[in-house]
């Protein structure tokens, strides 16, 4: 049996989840028997104009060149992954809105600077993903698991339960309840095993939305423990662009 | 069109532009504009440090500490003993961590005969084996003092959210002990490589306590420079190219080096390696020497921890505002050179004002140099050879260009 032709990209980001794909070490070996990686720019010189089973993109398509490839890619791939935050929610530099980007072009450069970025947006603003492994940055097991789903022909799901699950398992105590501190874990996926929590730092809900997640109702209880401004704060770290927190805030 | 124009095995997005018919050359540089500097503007105190980190996923420690170090500053806030001998280790472990990626993913393969990293597990499975330990090291140091191997979740101004147990560290220390011919073994083997030869006139700067000191690549008679990295700004200069969505960055008007090879020339100790400070391409050897050290650094640093009462306080700000304004500057070694995070925040803590200098910044005019100076070397080579070398050079360097748009 051939093995499937996997590609993998980096638009504008950190490439911190690729790092992660370094940092899967042993099972990194594992999964290249199961693959055939054609292209990777971070790994590799090896490059394969296509066409791809697999394409995993990682990073927020920001300028015409990236968007351009985005749709290229699209079309020549079956299956197409966002990897990490900034490529399935535009993260954190999502936080920049567009009508900004030319008044800190001429501040951070000059007046006379030729931007090339157009704005900073999840992939699906431009084409149809198939799956988003979610976080900032992903967690190895969840890449793993989305990566043998794939490979034993299934399409990837997430598990349904909240960042909230993954709290009680790691024996944290509740944010909002025991601390009167904001927190986004009740309308989070789980799969982070709600690192951050644990680490002491706030949940700003890298790993996306949760179906059914009732967004306005976690509003009015977090406006019961803080301001509005911080409120705004914790929905815009990572969900600047995300459709659901926008339409829940109204 | 799906082409592969960057150059591979870099962190982000660049290219040499030559001209070969008048051998010259443009590095240039590609990567979206996220516009950080804006972005921070509006945030809280507290999410600097967290924002930062995403500027770059191959050294978000430094990002972390740095934007850290620029609030305490800001606010007046000195931390205790433990804090600073906990950042120091999570120093330890970015250094190695980023090393160890660079050295076995990104370099090796030039040298051994590989395209992808992995491949080496088929041609020397051991080595392959050494480097996987080492990786794993790193992220174990990062995970135990930074909560996560990328993006730190522990730290907060003043010291940290959360501290590891003794039984963390003791584990830790199990690990580190456990690699400690592979640290020795790291420059042994990238001490045999037959680097290209390459010699530029470049300054070379790195941080020392509080200074910056700048030594020359060649002029052994140049009297070492320094200032206080406090005025950094005002020391190093970036500079606009039309071919660059990074800042191209000078240190008074004169192309710079920073990194492994700078710190090894300034702080002198190479562990007996011979290294030539002319040579770009030894910048790969004092990444392994450095990986040693930091490997050395780290055993030290937890003994001191298992041997003392850690103080989990986290110290309050001092500062009063000048103006209505408290306003910082924090700075650290990042993997490759000095990192400098400046802060302004109005009285309500909101931030009004951002600028970061990333070591890639200052490193782009010196790679441009040395590429040229490559090019001027292989006037009679195949421009394909002479291609290999130029994106072996600019490996070498092992630039971030991500860090160097932000």
């Amino acid at each position: 049996m051939t093995k499937p032709k996997v590609a993998i990209y980096d638009f504008t980001d950190c490439e911190g989840c690729e790092v992660k794909l370094v940092s899967l070490r042993e099972r990194l070996l594992l999964l290249e028997n199961k693959i055939d990686i054609v292209n990777w720019r971070l790994g590799q010189e090896r490059f394969d104009a296509g066409p791809y089973d697999v394409t995993i993109i990682e990073g927020t398509p920001i300028t015409d060149y990236e968007v351009d490839l985005l749709k290229d890619l699209r079309k020549n791939s079956k299956v197409l992954i966002a990897l990490g935050a900034c490529a399935a929610l535009a993260g954190v530099p999502g936080i920049m809105p567009e009508k900004d980007r030319k008044f800190w072009y001429e501040k951070i450069y000059t007046a006379q600077y030729r931007p090339r970025g157009v704005d900073a947006v999840p992939l699906s603003a431009y084409v149809p993903i198939d799956f988003a492994i979610h976080g900032c940055p992903v967690d190895e097991d969840e890449v793993v698991k989305a990566m043998e789903e794939l490979l034993s022909g299934k399409t990837p799901t997430y598990s349904g339960n909240s960042t909230c699950f993954d709290c009680k398992q790691a024996g944290n105590k509740c944010r909002i309840r025991d601390e009167e501190k904001p927190c986004l874990g009740p309308i989070t996926q789980a799969g982070c095993k709600a690192i951050c929590v644990t680490g002491g730092s706030p949940c700003y809900g890298c790993f996306g939305i949760r179906k059914e997640a009732n967004i306005s109702a976690l509003i009015k209880k977090l406006k019961t423990i803080t301001d509005e401004k911080t409120i705004e704060r914790y929905l815009t770290m990572f969900h600047s662009r995300t459709k659901e927190v926008n339409d829940g805030k109204k | 069109m799906i082409t592969n124009e960057f150059i591979a095995k870099i962190e982000g997005h660049g290219n040499l532009k030559i001209d070969w018919s008048k051998n010259s050359v443009n590095l240039g540089v590609h990567e979206g504009e996220r516009l950080f500097e804006g972005i921070l503007v509006g945030r809280s105190a507290e999410e600097a440090h967290w924002i930062t980190p995403r500027i770059c996923g191959v050294c978000p420690i430094a990002h972390n500490l740095a934007s850290v170090r620029a609030t305490e500053d800001a606010y007046g806030i000195k931390v205790n003993e433990t804090t600073k001998l906990l950042r120091d280790l999570m120093v330890c472990g970015q250094m190695i961590q980023s090393h160890v990626l660079h050295l076995f993913f990104l370099v090796l393969p030039d040298y051994v005969g590989i395209d992808r990293g992995t491949e080496l597990n088929q041609k020397d499975p051991k080595s392959f084996a050494k480097a996987l330990a080492l990786k794993k090291m790193g992220d174990e140091i990062a995970y135990t003092i930074a909560g996560r191997n990328v993006h730190p979740t522990t730290t907060t101004l003043g010291g940290f959210h959360k501290l590891p147990t003794k039984e963390d560290l003791k584990n830790l220390l199990a690990e580190l002990e456990k690699n400690k011919e592979t640290a020795t073994w790291v420059p042994q083997l990238f001490s045999k490589f037959d680097y290209p030869d390459l010699k530029v006139e470049l300054q070379l700067a790195a941080l020392v306590g509080d200074s910056i000191s700048v030594d020359s690549s060649t002029d052994k008679n140049q009297k070492r420079e320094m200032f206080p990295a406090k005025d950094y700004k005002k020391n190093i200069e970036e500079e606009l190219r039309d071919y660059s969505t990074a800042k191209f960055g000078k240190l008074k008007g004169r192309e710079m080096l920073v990194g492994s090879l700078a710190r090894l020339a300034i702080g002198g100790e190479t562990e007996g390696y011979k290294l030539d400070f002319a040579n770009p391409f030894h910048n790969n050897l004092a990444q392994a020497v450095e990986i040693f050290k930091y490997h050395k650094q780290a055993v030290e640093i937890v003994n001191k921890l298992l041997n003392m009462e850690m103080d989990a306080s986290i110290a309050s700000p001092t500062a009063v505002a000048e103006g209505g304004e408290y306003r910082g500057i924090g700075y650290v070694e990042a993997p490759r050179g000095g990192l400098y995070h400046e802060i302004h925040l109005d009285s309500s803590g909101t931030i009004v004002y951002a600028n970061i200098i990333t070591p890639t910044v200052q490193n782009l005019t010196s790679i441009e140099k040395s590429a040229q100076q490559m090019i001027n070397n292989t006037m009679g080579m195949s421009q394909k050879d002479r291609e290999r070398l130029l994106n072996m050079l600019v490996r070498a360097y092992d630039p971030c260009i991500t860090c160097s748009v932000h």
